[in-house]
């Protein structure tokens, strides 16, 4: 009995600890899954409310005892499409955002391989500097230099003042990607005969894919959700979204449903591209990061 | 008073108007003779005018009325809208550089007018407006060709007029068997006797963010017999009765406001009142749909309009001309632009244009019947009172509005937060006097 007695003590204590140690486990498990419930609350909350208000009425939008309880509507989503025409607005955005970016992977490519390649550093300085001065400054003289071009009320500006944005931020990620390539892979590509453009084209390029969709998609976005350049440089004709959303606010009254119901419009095209593309941008904003 | 059989007669009237406005095109093409394109010339048939408007009830209904014109004038009209402040930044930026394509434009005389004039962007409308005696100029309100008149030149024809109102909530001042506030000190007496926090109503509502509370804070100002500025041009703020209206202000919304107000323009606060849960609101009268729409408020059917409680002072809501039109001075066709002008703030536009809900600047409409028809009875009737008496601004009256507004708006935080108002007042009577120095 006692040396039965003695055996089992030290045995369920051991069953004791490792049932603490597991009701430890499960505790910190649940802590660990409460803390990301709260911290995706907090940050999908605005994204909720958004999407419940789009389909809200004014009275409902503005009833805070009850969120979750309202006959839904797709007025708002209506009023978007047919009365303010927001169709065109995406078509807008859609054009200056792809062309902007599109310029500026012609552009930024070459110059950032050429800058990693040839030690070109003051150029890339230059480039940067471009980013660095407050798009502001640049306003005025180009809204002067586009008037008198007569290319106002066209979607020229808007994409040549959005690469000033797109084409800094696409060449300096992808020098960093350019820097990390073995060289040895050029050089044999030229011993093959390869001209050091063709190398270029047919080496550097499809190796640095990723950091070309990473940067293109994050100059998309740039682009797409720009609102200053585009303020001043678009007329009715060319408003872009960020632009167009400000419809819905007038002088007395907000309508807070067509502006949700708008915002979501806005937001759906680049989560949808962001979700398709998002293991592109993990995986080059790692390969652009660990490169000092 | 405001009962079931005028809201039936309101929406039989909106029906019909409706119905005429589907209509209009068609008629416009037959009747050569429209009384509304009466005096319109076609001197200028060809031209094409741009115009950049503000997103504005005046512009839904103006466009509205256009087609009529072009086919008058033989112009085309190219019109393009933004938002109040877009607006504001594209004009200057399409000013300065000197390189703005529009005609004409609308803007505000109270936010902006001094800075367009000042740096004359806008062409001195003075001849014009003098010269035609048909159109009319001494039919506009005194208050409203005041406030476009600067330095001796006109800047600008108002076209939408507003004021400070009361609204109230008839079924909790029935309740209480209260009746409506004609003075401040009454105002606080409801204020405190609707208050009910248990039940999440606060007795009053009204705007208590820094700059934007200003405007709103002005009637009371006024009425306490204080004004921004002293009449040798300084800061009028070290004034007891200025300090009174501070603290008056700041009073009613710290004990009977709701928790935040701090936090609020005109959309937070009508928030408020649309649910229920507070028992007055004071501001423009402009913003009434708001309050009386049933598809953006609960209590749509209780809201009552009364005029801006009288203060130490007397009754001196502010009274101000809130959109103006002007001519580009780059413009090459400022005749032509006129004409668009003085058609759109003609005696039978105007008419047309607050019978669809736009107060206006011009006399003669504010006195017909038929001016007043196109708003709720009561409020027809607190408009109409208001719109001959008052303060034409509702603001410092600066070149740089923002920023004076930002220094008179810091003490109204600081008197709803219960602070220091003393040393809050100091400070801004001080850097109000040093801005004042500067804005020249």
């Amino acid at each position: 009995m006692t040396t039965n007695y003695a055996v089992q003590v030290p045995r369920s204590a051991v069953s004791l600890q490792a049932q603490q140690r597991r009701l430890h486990r499960a505790l910190l498990s649940a802590l660990r899954y409460a803390a990301i419930a709260i911290v995706l609350f907090i940050f999908l909350m605005p994204f909720l409310w958004m999407l419940l208000s789009s389909f809200k009425t004014q009275v409902d939008i503005t009833n805070t005892r009850n969120i979750f309880n309202f006959t839904p509507t797709l007025e708002n989503y209506q009023n978007v499409f047919q009365q303010y025409e927001f169709l065109r607005y995406l078509l807008n955005s859609f054009a200056v955002a792809a062309l902007s970016t599109l310029f500026s992977l012609i552009l930024g490519l070459p110059a950032a391989y050429a800058i990693a390649r040839f030690r070109l550093q003051w150029l890339g300085m230059i480039l940067l500097t471009a980013r660095i001065v407050p798009g502001i400054t640049f306003l005025i003289p180009w809204f002067i230099i586009f008037s008198r071009l007569g290319l106002i009320g066209t979607l020229v500006p808007l994409v040549l003042s959005h690469m000033l944005v797109g084409l800094p931020f696409i060449a300096w990620i992808m020098i960093a990607f350019y820097e990390e390539l073995p060289i040895e892979l050029e050089e044999s590509a030229k011993i093959d005969g390869a001209t050091p453009i063709g190398a270029f084209l047919r080496v550097a390029l499809p190796l640095s894919m990723p950091g070309v969709i990473t940067s293109a998609i994050v100059a998309f976005i740039f682009s797409w959700n720009n609102f200053m350049f585009s303020l001043v440089l678009a007329d009715d004709k060319t408003r872009t979204l960020p632009i167009a959303i400000f419809n819905f606010l007038t002088y007395a009254s907000v309508d807070w449903g067509g502006l949700m119901a708008a915002a979501v419009v806005i937001t759906l095209p680049v989560l949808i591209i962001t979700l398709f593309v998002q293991r592109y941008i993990v995986r080059g904003l790692t390969a652009g990061a660990t490169k000092g | 008073m405001y009962n079931r059989p005028h809201l039936r007669l309101l929406s039989l009237a909106l029906a019909v108007a409706f119905a005429l406005t589907a209509l209009w095109p068609a008629a416009t093409l037959t009747a050569q003779d429209n009384p509304l394109t009466a005096g319109v010339s076609n001197k200028f048939a060809g031209t094409e005018l741009r115009l950049i408007f503000a997103n504005h009830p005046w512009n839904n209904t103006i466009q509205r009325l256009i087609p009529a014109f072009e086919q008058a004038s033989g112009m085309s009209l190219r019109i393009e809208s933004y938002f109040e402040d877009q607006l504001s930044q594209k004009l200057q930026v399409g000013l300065t550089s000197g390189t703005s394509t529009a005609d004409a434009f609308m803007f505000r005389p109270l936010q902006e007018g001094r800075l367009f004039a000042k740096n004359g962007w806008l062409f001195d409308l003075k001849a014009f407006a003098e010269a035609d005696k048909d159109w009319n100029w001494e039919d506009f309100q005194e208050a409203a060709r005041g406030t476009v008149t600067f330095e001796g030149i006109v800047f600008g024809v108002p076209i939408v007029t507003e004021r400070q109102v009361l609204y109230y909530r008839k079924d909790l001042f029935a309740a209480k068997g209260l009746s409506v506030p004609t003075t401040l000190e009454e105002l606080e007496a409801a204020a405190k006797a609707l208050n009910d926090p248990a039940n999440g109503i606060a007795g009053i509502v009204m705007r208590g963010q820094r700059a934007a509370a200003v405007t709103q804070f002005s009637s009371f100002l006024y009425s306490f017999g204080a004004d921004w500025t002293k009449e040798d041009g300084t800061s009028g703020l070290d004034t007891p009765e200025a300090r009174a209206a501070y603290e008056f202000y700041g009073r009613l919304l710290r004990e009977y406001g709701p928790q935040g107000t701090t936090n609020m323009s005109w959309p937070q606060a009508v928030a408020v009142l649309q649910q229920g849960k507070a028992a007055m609101w004071i501001d423009a009268d402009s913003l009434f749909l708001n309050a009386t729409d049933p598809t953006r408020s609960t209590v749509a059917k209780d809201i009552g309009f009364a005029p801006f409680p009288a203060g130490p002072a007397g009754a001196r809501q502010y009274n101000i001309t809130s959109w103006a039109l002007g001519i580009n001075e780059l413009s090459e066709n400022k005749e032509a632009a006129w004409e668009f002008v003085k058609w759109a703030t003609s005696a039978p536009v105007v008419m047309e244009l607050q019978k669809s809900g736009n107060p206006g600047p011009r006399i003669s409409v504010w006195e017909s019947p038929e001016g007043l028809s196109g708003f709720p009875t009561e409020y027809a009737e607190v408009a109409k009172l208001q719109s001959a008496r008052g303060v034409g601004y509702d603001r410092p009256r600066v070149i740089s509005v923002g920023r004076a507004r930002d220094i008179v708006g810091a003490p109204i935080v600081v008197a709803i937060e219960g602070g220091n108002l003393e040393a809050a007042l100091k400070e801004a009577h001080e850097q109000f006097n040093a801005f004042l120095k500067e804005d020249r």
